[in-house]
């Protein structure tokens, strides 16, 4: 029976009990690893509802007892199409890349902090002051996360119905593999050996200070880390500029107050390294080559190995140049 | 290409989200809607910039990059190469019998050293004077610890000295101020300069952070019971100084970051001439040789980049090189292999 359903690609179930119905979503799931989906509106789908990975029930004509079993409902059976083609397809993309981004922005940080064991007599001495430690992953990279992860989209809505197939990029896997957690993982190795060691060697053998140095890996990392966010965003509305470059700003007061604290030994640290022409350059230069791998390997697949994804992306911005064909839809959508 | 490449568009624009939701078929009666109320947040509908990636953007970004890193690092380069440095270690010259640690550790030896440099270039006034200590990890966990900044300031607090362990209290029990092996190791080398024979005042006032002498140690404390121990760690201070005025206790007291580190110990308010011959007498009093550090003597002159540092101008001018070479790579790369945007031939079920 498997062997036979999995070989149609559409199979119709009539005259079917509520046990059958759920028997049938059980043997896709069991046998296969694909995620499955029922939607049902009455009381006989509940355990179908239950069963699947996914339960959709209809609020409708026979009663809401569908609707209290299911993960989401929705009103007619027509609205599964953007459920899925739409805010599952973002769902999909934001979740993935807000995982690798958390992963890629906390390894940054303590590898740079790791690269500084090397040079203490592997004492686990932190350059960076305690509480800039503390606030790195509370105040200065949460929010811009989190905004990022509620409301960037790839694609619009009308694109994304208008290609249903776009839908299959969730399907291959392609915003969250293998592949991309080892290169942001190298990313982050690179980033953390740009923000350690250009001013290591800057201030070698010179007066610097534990603390002033602090403060300069901690604005390092805290900038290089954002830009990053910033390259990948791919939708800018004004909560976001407000919280990206916020953060940043709010980075720096913090910085500041931090080092206007006299029991602390950095007391005073980021007033006067501050005041020095090489901070200035030392940060410019740290920012930028911690991005030109980044920038470069995003410039060149997104123009010579483009995903659908990056192809559709274009169509929005050149439909007028560019005929869009509506590929066919049969339900009437709402957009 | 070429053609649209020097028109230069700029696909960087913010569109206005013109989607608006269609009325469902069928409702119009605002009683028997349960539709919430639109907004543009909730909807996800917020006007936004979706700045795409295109050739021209690419080659003008590492265009520019480069042209603005190569003239910074050059004239890094240049800023760098006007800073005229003498650097002279002397800690290996200065003790001439073997066992260095008995000779630096036995009060009675006379430690007087002297040492000659000539002086390549003009150096104009103010010429600092450090005193250069490899292998001294200054930033080990125990060690930075091992202070208390409320005793610094404080009169009160100076029973405080419990992170100070082992150079907290006297065998007495009464507090050592300032505690701390920090303040206990202080550097206690001295260096007379001579030009040319004539003796040069180093001025040894203003070598420590404002900020630290006006708020993070006290102007009405006095050091006590300090180096009185069985091990003696560094210099002794002066009890009639308050410690705001004990500059050098200051300087060493800011920890240094890496385990090579160089500390302002006066400058010079001379200008030196170029072949002018300078002659240091070192009191070389200060104990490196039991771990193996080194010390060293620095006259340098001051400029925007700080000392001596070539690394700052090299490093500007490789990255602007690459940049430069990532721009001619990207512009072969888009002459030779072309492709239209928003194209949906390129979809992948359609190819």
């Amino acid at each position: 029976l498997f062997k036979v359903a999995t070989e149609c690609s559409v199979v119709l179930c009539c005259r079917v009990a509520p046990l059958q119905k759920a028997g049938i979503v059980a043997l896709i799931k069991n046998r296969t690893d694909d995620m499955t989906l029922a939607i049902g509106d009455g009381a006989n789908d509940v355990s179908m509802i239950q069963m699947a990975d996914v339960g959709v029930g209809i609020n409708g004509q026979e009663g809401g007892q569908a609707v209290m079993a299911s993960d989401f409902s929705m009103g007619q059976f027509r609205f599964l199409v953007p459920l899925l083609l739409v805010h599952g397809h973002w769902n999909y993309q934001r979740m993935g890349y807000m995982i690798l981004y958390n992963f890629y922005k906390n390894a940054t940080f303590v590898l740079v902090l790791f690269w500084y064991v090397l040079y203490t007599s592997f004492t686990l001495t932190t350059a960076i002051t305690e509480w800039s430690s503390l606030l790195y992953t509370v105040l200065y990279t949460s929010l811009p996360t989190i905004v990022v992860g509620i409301l960037d989209k790839d694609l619009s809505k009308s694109t994304l119905l208008a290609y249903p197939k776009l839908y299959g990029s969730g399907q291959r896997n392609e915003k969250y593999n293998l592949n991309l957690f080892v290169l942001n993982m190298l990313e982050a190795l690179w980033q953390s050996l740009v923000v350690f060691y250009i001013p290591y060697f800057a201030y070698r053998q010179s007066t610097i200070g534990m603390s002033s140095l602090g403060d300069l890996w901690a604005l390092a990392s805290v900038i290089v880390v954002n830009m990053q966010l910033a390259m990948d965003i791919i939708r800018w509305n004004w909560i976001i500029h407000v919280f990206v470059w916020g953060t940043i700003a709010a980075t720096v007061i913090c910085l500041f107050v931090i080092d206007s604290i006299w029991v602390l030994p950095g007391y005073g640290a980021i007033y006067h390294i501050m005041g020095q022409g090489l901070f200035w350059l030392l940060l410019l230069i740290i920012v930028v080559t911690a991005m030109v791998p980044h920038f470069a390997i995003k410039a060149f697949s997104e123009h010579f190995v483009p995903s659908d994804i990056q192809i559709g992306r274009e169509i929005e911005k050149f439909e007028a140049l560019n005929q869009v064909n509506h590929s066919e839809i049969p339900m009437r959508t709402f957009s | 290409f070429i053609f649209d490449f020097f028109n230069a568009r700029l696909h960087f624009g913010c569109s206005r989200m013109q989607m608006y939701p269609l009325e469902m078929e069928g409702n119009s009666n605002p009683k028997t809607t349960n539709k919430p109320k639109y907004s543009k947040f909730t909807q996800q509908e917020l006007p936004a910039c979706k700045p795409l990636l295109t050739p021209e953007i690419v080659i003008a970004a590492f265009a520019l990059i480069g042209a603005l890193f190569v003239p910074i690092g050059l004239a890094s380069l240049h800023a760098s190469r006007q800073v005229v440095e003498l650097v002279h270690r002397y800690d290996a010259s200065c003790v001439p019998v073997d066992d260095k640690v008995g000779f630096i550790q036995n009060s009675r030896t006379d430690k007087t050293c002297t040492v000659t440099m000539t002086v390549p270039k003009y150096m104009k006034s103010p010429i600092h004077v450090y005193y250069l200590i490899d292998g001294f990890y200054q930033n080990h966990r125990r060690y930075v610890r091992s202070r208390s900044d409320k005793q610094l300031r404080y009169k009160s607090a100076a029973h405080l000295t419990s992170d100070c362990v082992p150079e907290g209290d006297t065998a007495d029990h009464a507090p050592i101020v300032p505690c701390g092996l920090v303040a206990w190791s202080l550097f206690n080398d001295t260096y007379t300069v001579r030009v040319n024979g004539v003796v040069t005042q180093v001025n040894k006032k203003d070598i420590a952070w404002k900020s630290d002498k006006n708020n993070k140690f006290g102007k009405n404390i006095y050091p006590s019971n300090f180096q009185k121990g069985r091990l003696i760690g560094g210099a002794t201070l002066n009890e009639s100084i308050p410690l705001s005025e004990q500059e050098d206790l200051i300087v060493w007291m800011r920890t240094a970051a890496l385990p090579t580190f160089r500390k302002l110990y006066g400058r010079i308010e001379k200008d030196i001439n170029a072949n002018d011959n300078v002659t240091v007498v070192i009191q070389n009093n200060y104990n490196t040789y039991s771990f193996g550090g080194s010390k060293a003597l620095v006259l340098s002159t001051a400029s925007w980049i700080g000392g001596k540092n070539n690394f700052i101008g090299i490093a500007y001018l490789t990255i602007g090189g690459l940049c430069l070479s990532l721009a001619m790579g990207f512009l072969v790369l888009y002459m030779v292999k072309r492709r239209n945007f928003g194209d949906p031939s390129n979809l992948s079920w359609n190819r």
